[in-house]
């Protein structure tokens, strides 16, 4: 059994007066890939948005319970939320690469925390950053040209270069192939199996065959409740909760 | 009704549908070419002034300077009897009832322009020299066509003698039109071959410069403010009622207010500039606001996450990502904004820039007009000379707010291209 990064305790979220989460309990395991399903408007994409405290952006928006990483408390209202989302990257839906150049959209991160003083510096942490997103091999001889020229899989390998280059220690990823093609997907499912043995990765997904194919562990949620969390492999075959059965065999959702 | 006659039904609704739009477009443009045409058919000629060619004889007697004087000396000396001894040479006048008459068809800066001749070349003393001098009015108006010779000589401006005079001079090819150096160069005038737009460019120069200065600041801070910092509450909302309800308050009570409170209250100096610019940019401010925040609010929401998520500061996120993103949007938004002050001249007038300039402003505090205020003034004037002015005002205003339209679109599209 691996260590536990992230734990989440009675974590309630509310948007003005509708609650969107529910007394979540889920526990998130160090180097390992968990995945979140469930129908639309469910609460997953809510829920990693805890981890980063993303839904700050949201006026609206209350968050109660606990949610720690590593002991510390991410929903502390004193945390600097800065340094939070220096060790907890993300990875959206919508491919989102800044309107700059490919080197820009990865040295963009590492500048505004003060990693990589020198141009070499810089230099050496996009190319790691593109190495390790697989996406050195396409790019390198066109860092100049704007990110937003690539392809959608190669612009979502470019977010993922993005976050991985200030040196996270989370990736949230929030349905990262829901605009890819099978092959742009296939592709960074691949990625995601790499970049597992040195970061922990949560990742929102609507299909099964994804989560089967790159997770270890699953959660299920269903109005905003988690109902069922487990390794991948029992939640698939072998499910507790009759809803989690009829949602993975197709009968809702 | 069958299908075969539904579809028909459709397509002839299309069919009207385009037709209606057709016609508009149609209508739309031809008030814009009535428009056009009117302004250029009487402003164009403005652009030209009636000149008589004349020899002039600086002679020493009626000169109390000598030849390499100073430029002080000659701008002290009086040339009036050089210019008459010289003009009414132009034409074999038989009394001096016809002197005066031959005189009249001069302008009243005759004077002047002999004197210029001099300051270019002091060594003309006892020599004779061509010069152009510009006509009168009256006569500058008759050569260019615009003024009816046939009346009856009581009802013209000109008398007959003066005609022959004029018959005379364009016998003997002496009068010509040149270019009219007056209109850009010189400030208003009583006599309209002299007057000019020279100080309502420089004083609309000055109130859109203040006018810039002061908008573009405040306008671009406030909507990034209100746009990515305010909290989403009532007293938001309520300012974003209020900016609307500015944009759409006339711009005379702009004018009203900054004549209680510029002019009365704070005694700043009336007519300038500098009140003209804080009153253009009050009235300017929700102008510019409004697309600033449009600019802002298009830039996709998902680009200020990815910043978020890598770590950026609010703050970081909107002045690395956003603001950049919706500059060109800005920049044209604030550009339409001063064009619209630009052509602004309701509050003008309230604060005194209607008053008579004959000066050139040499800075933003000195009295002075401003175009549409000039085109205001002089439509107003009843000499003939006047009419063609104001078109020829007209005129140069629009190009002005073409170019600035011009180059709005222009880094509109240039700069959001770019990366789609």
């Amino acid at each position: 059994m691996s260590n536990i990064k992230i734990k989440s305790k009675n974590l309630n979220v509310y948007y003005g007066d509708k609650q969107a989460l529910f007394d979540v309990n889920l526990d998130l395991n160090e180097k390992e890939v968990t995945a979140l399903i469930g129908p639309s408007g469910c609460g997953k994409s809510t829920f990693i948005r805890c981890i980063n405290r993303m839904n700050d952006v949201i006026d609206i928006c209350k968050v109660t319970g606990n949610i720690e990483m590593d002991g510390m408390n991410i929903n502390d209202k004193d945390l600097d939320v800065v340094s939070l989302r220096e060790r907890v990257g993300m990875v959206f839906q919508k491919p989102n690469p800044f309107p700059k150049s490919i080197y820009d959209n990865i040295s963009y991160g590492p500048k505004i925390h003060g990693k990589g003083e020198t141009k070499s510096e810089l230099d050496q942490i996009v190319e790691n950053s593109l190495k390790k997103s697989a996406l050195w091999e396409e790019v390198k001889d066109r860092l100049d040209e704007p990110g937003t020229s690539l392809s959608g899989g190669q612009q979502q390998r470019l977010c993922i270069a993005r976050a991985i280059s200030v040196n996270p220690e989370v990736i949230l990823m929030d349905e990262p192939c829901s605009a890819l093609d099978p092959i742009a997907t296939a592709k960074i499912e691949e990625l995601i199996d790499e970049l597992k043995k040195t970061y922990t990765i949560v990742i929102v997904t609507h299909s099964m065959a994804q989560a089967v194919r790159v997770s270890q562990k699953t959660g299920f949620f269903h109005l905003g409740k988690l109902i069922e969390v487990g390794k991948t492999e029992k939640i698939f075959k072998n499910p507790d909760n009759k809803m989690t059965q009829d949602y993975i065999t197709g009968r809702f959702g | 009704m069958t299908k075969e006659e539904r579809l028909k039904k459709r397509h002839r609704a299309e069919k009207r549908f385009r037709f209606y739009g057709l016609t508009s477009i149609f209508v739309a443009l031809l008030f814009v070419v009535i428009l056009v045409q009117n302004i250029f058919s009487k402003g164009s000629s403005a652009f030209k002034k009636t000149v008589i060619t004349t020899e002039v004889f600086f002679d020493q007697e009626l000169l109390e300077i000598q030849n390499g004087a100073s430029e002080e000396e000659i701008m002290e000396a009086d040339f009036y009897d050089i210019m008459i001894e010289n003009l009414i040479k132009a034409y074999p006048a038989k009394d001096r009832d016809e002197e005066d008459e031959l005189l009249k068809l001069f302008s009243g800066d005759a004077e002047i322009e002999i004197k210029k001749a001099f300051l270019n070349d002091n060594n003309l003393i006892g020599k004779t020299i061509t010069l152009d001098l510009t006509a009168s009015d009256d006569i500058d108006q008759l050569h260019k066509g615009n003024y009816p010779r046939d009346l009856p000589e009581e009802r013209r401006r000109i008398s007959d003698f003066q005609l022959v005079i004029y018959d005379y001079f364009v016998e003997n090819k002496k009068i010509s039109k040149n270019f009219n150096n007056y209109f850009f160069n010189n400030g208003d005038s009583r006599d309209p071959e002299l007057a000019g737009i020279g100080g309502a460019l420089v004083g609309s120069f000055y109130s859109i410069l203040i006018c810039l200065l002061l908008a573009f600041p405040v306008a671009v801070l406030a909507s990034i403010y209100l746009e990515e910092f305010a909290p989403k509450n009532k007293i938001t909302d309520f300012i974003e009622i209020n900016i609307n309800n500015l944009a759409a308050v006339p711009s005379i009570v702009y004018g009203l207010l900054a004549l209680q409170i510029l002019l009365a209250t704070i005694q700043l100096p009336r007519s300038t500039p500098l009140v003209a610019g804080i009153t253009l940019a009050l009235m300017t401010l929700p102008r510019i606001i409004i697309p600033c925040r449009a600019s802002l609010k298009a830039v996709p929401p998902s680009i200020r996450e990815g910043a978020l998520a890598v770590g950026a500061s609010k703050f970081q996120s909107v002045f690395h990502h956003v603001v950049p993103l919706a500059l060109p949007g800005t920049l044209s938004g604030t550009i339409i904004g001063l064009a619209q002050a630009l052509g602004e001249t309701a509050p003008l007038i309230l604060i005194g820039m209607v008053a008579f300039v004959v000066d050139i402003p040499s800075s933003p505090v000195d009295p002075s007009s401003s175009l549409p205020v000039q085109v205001y003034l002089w439509s107003e004037s009843a000499e003939r000379g006047f009419v063609e002015k104001t078109s020829a005002t007209i005129m140069m205003l629009l190009s002005f707010l073409i170019v600035m339209n011009f180059i709005a679109v222009y880094l509109r599209q240039k700069f959001e291209k770019r990366w789609n």
